[in-house]
């Protein structure tokens, strides 16, 4: 293998590993927006819990109380982190966007999503202080080798679970009543509720997969991240990008781009080094803005999800 | 009755689009609502399929009082309403915006099965179209579709919005003649229809709206002869 070619092919695997984590952060983003029309500044704190719900079963539930090996302990944190997402998403619809949806209002539940933000931020920040946590996934220490190519057990891990995570996801929607059913009221909600539809429930239903899935992203991002409670802010903003840059509310779009995205940044640290990976994806983002502002797949917005 | 409709109001915000609406559709009945374009007629069905929630009056459907009912619930109760302009799920397939209709039959694959195959014996051009996304089928293909969707919860109540719009006049005699042949098999249906032609040679009843108002009623046959009627409506003297 020549030197470039294993260079390539490196920073490739590097990229894609990247655009995993990315595309669990996005894909939540880009659910709620094309079913309910409405951006979730709140998102990024799902995946901030997420990775503390990871972070503590790792250090405390796993490890100490049911006395798991790490790496056992790493793979629960995954299920406890989806399932606190999931739980807290449920919650929080229910008690702050489904009341204000109902009054038939579309600024007060956009609103709200910031101040759930708030929220969230405020009470990690009580409860587990500012000072950064060490977040250390068992499977970063097991180093792959092939050939030229390394890459870490955590990387497997993380694009096996995006995967999964996805293909999943792809199955429920285009396979299953309920899947159909929240496509349904993504296109025209109130047609699906002429149906026999409750719109409300799938709402909630697109809520909750969208929590789980940052709360899962969560404890896939917290070994890399600075874990604070304002840890979901770093990965966002470029959650935000990619789901731009993919098409806003389209599904296939944002995985595409969220893989895109990845590996623009990982040539980016190879070639430009990385001080410049944001000026990068934000000139991205711009040229995408202004060549193709409906993202990279083009269609009818109804017929995204 | 099957549906009674008293002193019915529905509004947008402020402004009322229909006051004091009284009607009702009896078993095994075609009732139409005729008027001009903005007379109210749409509104009064969307009322009716529990998509707008009104602001005074009552409505009664099978002996049970649906006035806050959600249009979900409604769909359930055995009210199914084809809206104006189809509104297909244009991203699902043919087969996927029948499920869709079949919702409430979910867990009985045998059944949903059984009324797609029902659907298609009604219409074979969605048969050939099964696996097509509905956005791309045409106008007749699409009011076809809608049609045989909001039978597939086998509605004791069908409601068509002004069905003929846009379409060719053979794809309307052709939805029309389904339309009778739905109501021979036993389903009651209330039709809105701009096209006064159409609608009162199909139904037995009618009434006919103006800026919101019901201002005549009787059977088609009489309303064929009322002098308003013809004027506004038959284009003739």
């Amino acid at each position: 293998m020549t030197d470039l070619l294993a260079l390539v092919v490196q920073q490739s695997i590097n990229g894609i590993y990247l655009g995993c984590l990315y595309v669990m952060v996005a894909l939540g983003l880009t659910l709620i927006y094309g079913v309910l029309n409405q951006i979730n500044f709140a998102h990024a704190d799902f995946v901030t819990v997420g990775a503390f719900a990871a972070f503590f079963t790792v250090t405390r539930l796993g490890t100490k109380l049911l006395g798991l090996p790490d790496t056992a302990a790493y793979l629960l944190s995954m299920v406890t982190a989806l399932g606190v997402g999931a739980g807290l998403g449920l919650a929080i619809n229910a008690a702050v966007f489904a009341p204000l949806r109902e009054r038939g209002d579309e600024l007060r539940p956009l609103i709200a999503t910031i101040g759930v933000s708030v929220l969230l931020e405020n009470f990690q920040l009580w409860l587990f202080g500012p000072i950064p946590f060490q977040f250390d996934s068992p499977f970063s220490r097991e180093t792959i080798r092939i050939g030229r190519i390394f890459f870490t057990a955590q990387s497997v891990l993380v694009v096996a679970v995006s995967a999964v995570s996805i293909a999943a996801l792809y199955a429920f929607m285009k396979f299953t009543f309920l899947g159909k059913a929240l496509r349904a009221v993504a296109q025209d909600r109130e047609t699906a509720g002429l149906m026999g539809i409750n719109p409300n429930l799938l709402i909630a239903l697109t809520i909750v997969i969208a929590s789980a899935l940052a709360g899962m992203g969560g404890a896939l991002l917290g070994p890399v991240l600075v874990l604070t409670p304002f840890a979901g802010a770093t990965v966002i903003v470029k959650s935000f990008a990619i789901v731009i840059i993919g098409g806003f509310g389209n599904v296939q779009g944002t995985i595409i781009a969220g893989l895109l995205v990845g590996v623009i940044e990982a040539f980016t640290v190879q070639y430009l080094g990385s001080g410049l990976i944001d000026l990068v994806v934000f000139v991205l983002l711009l040229v995408m803005l202004v060549v193709r502002p409906t993202g990279l797949i083009a269609e009818r917005k109804e017929e995204n999800v | 009755m099957l549906l009674e409709v008293e002193n019915l109001e529905l509004a947008y915000g402020e402004v009322p689009a229909c006051r004091d609406i009284s009607f009702g559709v009896g078993e095994g009945e075609i009732v139409t609502l005729i008027g001009s374009n903005g007379a109210g007629k749409s509104t009064t069905l969307r009322g009716v399929a529990g998509a707008m929630l009104p602001r005074k009056g009552r409505i009664l459907f099978n002996g049970e009082d649906v006035t806050r009912m959600p249009a979900h619930r409604r769909a359930l109760a055995g009210v199914a309403l084809v809206p104006e302009g189809r509104r297909v799920f244009p991203a699902l397939t043919v087969r996927e915006n029948l499920e869709m209709g079949g919702f409430k039959y979910r867990n009985n694959q045998g059944k949903i099965r059984t009324l797609i195959d029902r659907a298609m014996e009604m219409f074979p051009r969605l048969r050939e179209r099964t696996g097509q996304r509905a956005g791309t089928l045409s106008g007749g293909e699409q009011q076809m579709l809608a049609l045989s969707r909001a039978l597939m919860s086998e509605p004791l109540l069908l409601c068509m919005d002004e069905p003929s719009l846009g379409l060719a006049p053979m794809v309307v005699q052709d939805i029309f003649r389904s339309i009778r042949a739905v109501n021979q098999a036993g389903t009651s249906v209330l039709l809105v229809e701009q096209n006064a032609h159409y609608a009162l040679e199909t139904a037995s009843r009618g009434y006919v709206l103006q800026t919101g108002a019901i201002i005549a009623s009787g059977s088609c046959d009489a309303l064929k002869q009322d002098q308003r009627v013809k004027e506004a409506y038959l284009g003739r003297k």
